[in-house]
């Protein structure tokens, strides 16, 4: 489905991004895990057209999507959710998904109304759990509802790729394995090729079925779970010891 | 019986020819406030002009009428600035670029070639609207100080050009023989039609926005006014609609200049290039509301009466001093603006707000 070669990323002196290529089939959930600082969510940006790629191809069901830009990547079917909550603040969680449905390419395929957008972004809400919410201001909801309205929105783009960006940042366990159960449930409901990048070793190596690891803007390890949380540079690297899964 | 006049469930109904009818809720909170703030809107300066001749405020009639007219245009510019903030989240420093732009198209067009104040109304809308498309790739490529040092450039190049080529543009004295809006031969009907001719333009002008900031379009305005990196990655084509709303700003701002020229009668552009024009049309789109278009005209009416009224009363440069202080005052204590005290008691409905970014 998603087809990254080569993509590199500079920021002045820095290489964020050093020559990464990466490939994810349909219908797969991945987890991409590294260090602070390793590139995971340039690269996150890179295949959302947040940030324009040095070099490199990045092809999207047949379709080379390197030069597009973020809007249009959108329309395609890729999604995302951001490490820090980018909800608008002075708009009510009903609002924040409206406007993504508006911005799906199913908005204008069916020649939506106001209306009728409005109506789809509250059955988001529900799905997520947030239709009591739906007319609190953002600005004013809690960092867990606040990652359920992201979540919400990235649905209601009618994804066909779905990037969630450290979902669980900032949260409590209780509240962080909530929002795990809902991640795979939505990928199980939506069939939704998902790539989660993640702090919380625990629940994404048991959450996904394939790792990738990235430091220093490059990939040193891709596999599945087990094998990647045994393999000595990924431990030397990240995680300072092994993981039990 | 021609008109049945009956109160029904908390309600004035009022039957006309029993078969249309007109229902008004008697308890305050449910009143249709729009239309009560229209109809005064169009009933108090024929009050003022008419019955009370030396006006209440302690300037005369005309004077009052002339002063709401100006307020009607810098309204006029002001909710278009206001939409064009909304719309491209930036804020445009050269309003009256545009404004004089479509001023002197009205008067070239009408003075060299005879063309009617009809024909250059849609001239000076297509051309200053032209001359805002050739403009809007600086809202793709440019923002905050960049874009505000670009756009505050633009009227000093246009100064400039108007003095170098004078033959064309008149240079200081500007275009005169102009033809007039209103014509009777009675000053102060001119005055009130001229007034009612611009109110028409302010209110067709916010119903429109009003619609569009109601509509999809709205939200996507509303979401690119506070982040446009969002609504990118949510889908909206950020630059066509940046481009889009600049270009029908600015013929909107070309048509303020287009009624100055007809109302006057002449144009001298030096004169809407200087600083209190930019100043006026700012203030009344931030005074008014922080970019509320409805907050716009009252903020423009404000800002031109309180002028005329210190003006009046104090004269000379003092009165500039003090209005400038008033409104100095007026921005510190009312940071939401006129039309905030107002939505203070409507805070849920969203309307989109002027988000000055302090980062480049």
């Amino acid at each position: 489905m998603l087809h990254v070669s080569d993509l590199t990323k500079r920021f002045g002196g820095i290489i964020a991004v050093n020559g990464v290529s990466l490939e994810i089939r349909k219908g797969e959930i991945v987890g991409l895990i590294g260090p602070n600082g390793s590139g995971k969510t340039t690269l996150i940006n890179l295949i959302a057209g947040f940030y324009k790629a040095d070099s490199g191809r990045i092809i999207f069901e047949g379709v080379d999507i390197t030069k597009k830009t973020a809007d249009e990547r959108v329309k395609l079917g890729i999604a995302r959710t951001f490490q820090i909550p980018r909800v608008i603040g002075n708009m009510t969680a009903w609002q924040n998904v409206t406007y993504a449905v508006i911005g799906s390419r199913r908005f204008k395929e069916k020649k939506m109304t106001l209306t009728e957008a409005s109506m789809e972004a509250l059955y988001y809400l529900d799905i997520v759990g947030l239709l009591r919410k739906r007319d609190v201001l953002c600005r004013d909801l809690p960092i867990y509802e606040l990652r359920l309205v992201e979540l919400a929105r990235a649905l209601a783009l009618n994804p066909k790729f779905i990037m969630v960006d450290e979902v669980m940042a900032g949260l409590n366990p209780v509240e962080a394995d909530n929002v795990a159960r809902l991640v795979q449930r939505l990928r199980e409901e939506f069939k939704l090729t998902t790539m989660w990048v993640e702090h919380v070793l625990r629940i994404i190596m048991r959450s996904v079925e394939r790792v990738v690891v990235m430091n220093e803007g490059k990939i040193i390890a891709d596999g599945e779970p087990r094998e990647v949380a045994k393999d000595v540079g990924v431990i030397k690297a990240y995680m300072g010891e092994e993981v039990v899964i | 019986m021609v008109i049945k006049i009956e109160e029904r469930r908390g309600r004035i109904i009022i039957h006309l020819l029993n078969k249309s009818r007109f229902e008004w809720t008697i308890e305050p909170r449910y009143w249709r406030n729009p239309l009560i703030v229209v109809i005064l809107w169009i009933l108090l300066p024929l009050i003022m002009a008419y019955y009370v001749p030396l006006g209440i405020v302690g300037i005369g009639s005309t004077t009052l009428l002339s002063s709401l007219i100006l307020a009607n245009v810098i309204a006029l510019s002001a909710i278009a600035h206001s939409l064009q903030t909304i719309g491209t989240g930036r804020v445009n420093f050269g309003p009256q670029f545009f404004l004089v732009v479509g001023g002197y198209v009205a008067a070239l067009l009408n003075k060299n070639y005879g063309l009617g104040s009809e024909l250059t109304f849609l001239a000076s809308f297509a051309i200053t609207a032209l001359v805002g498309l050739a403009l809007s790739p600086l809202t793709v490529i440019s923002r905050g100080l960049y874009f505000t040092l670009i756009t505050l450039v633009l009227p000093l190049i246009l100064g400039e050009l108007i003095f170098w080529r004078g033959d064309i543009f008149g240079a200081e004295t500007g275009i005169p023989g102009i033809t007039r809006l209103a014509h009777t031969g009675d000053p102060m009907n001119d005055l009130l039609i001229c007034f009612y001719l611009s109110l028409a333009m302010v209110l067709i002008l916010t119903v429109i926005v009003d619609k569009i900031l109601r509509s999809r379009w709205g939200f996507m305005l509303g979401v690119i006014n506070e982040d446009e990196d969002v609504a990118s990655s949510f889908g909206i084509d950020t630059k066509k609609i940046k481009v889009v709303t600049f270009t029908f700003t600015s013929g909107i701002m070309g048509l303020s200049g287009w009624f100055i020229a007809h109302y006057y009668g002449a144009f001298a552009g030096t004169m809407w290039l200087e600083p209190w024009v930019l100043i006026f049309i700012l203030l009344s789109s931030v005074l008014g509301g922080k970019a509320a278009i409805y907050g716009a005209p009252l903020g423009a009416y404000f800002i031109v009466l309180s002028r005329d009224i210190l003006r009046s009363y104090i004269g000379g440069g003092y009165s500039l001093l003090l209005l400038y202080i008033v409104l100095l005052i007026a921005l510190y204590l009312l940071p939401e603006g006129l039309w905030g005290l107002y939505r203070k008691t409507r805070y849920r409905e969203y309307v989109p707000v002027i988000r000055i970014r302090r980062k480049l």
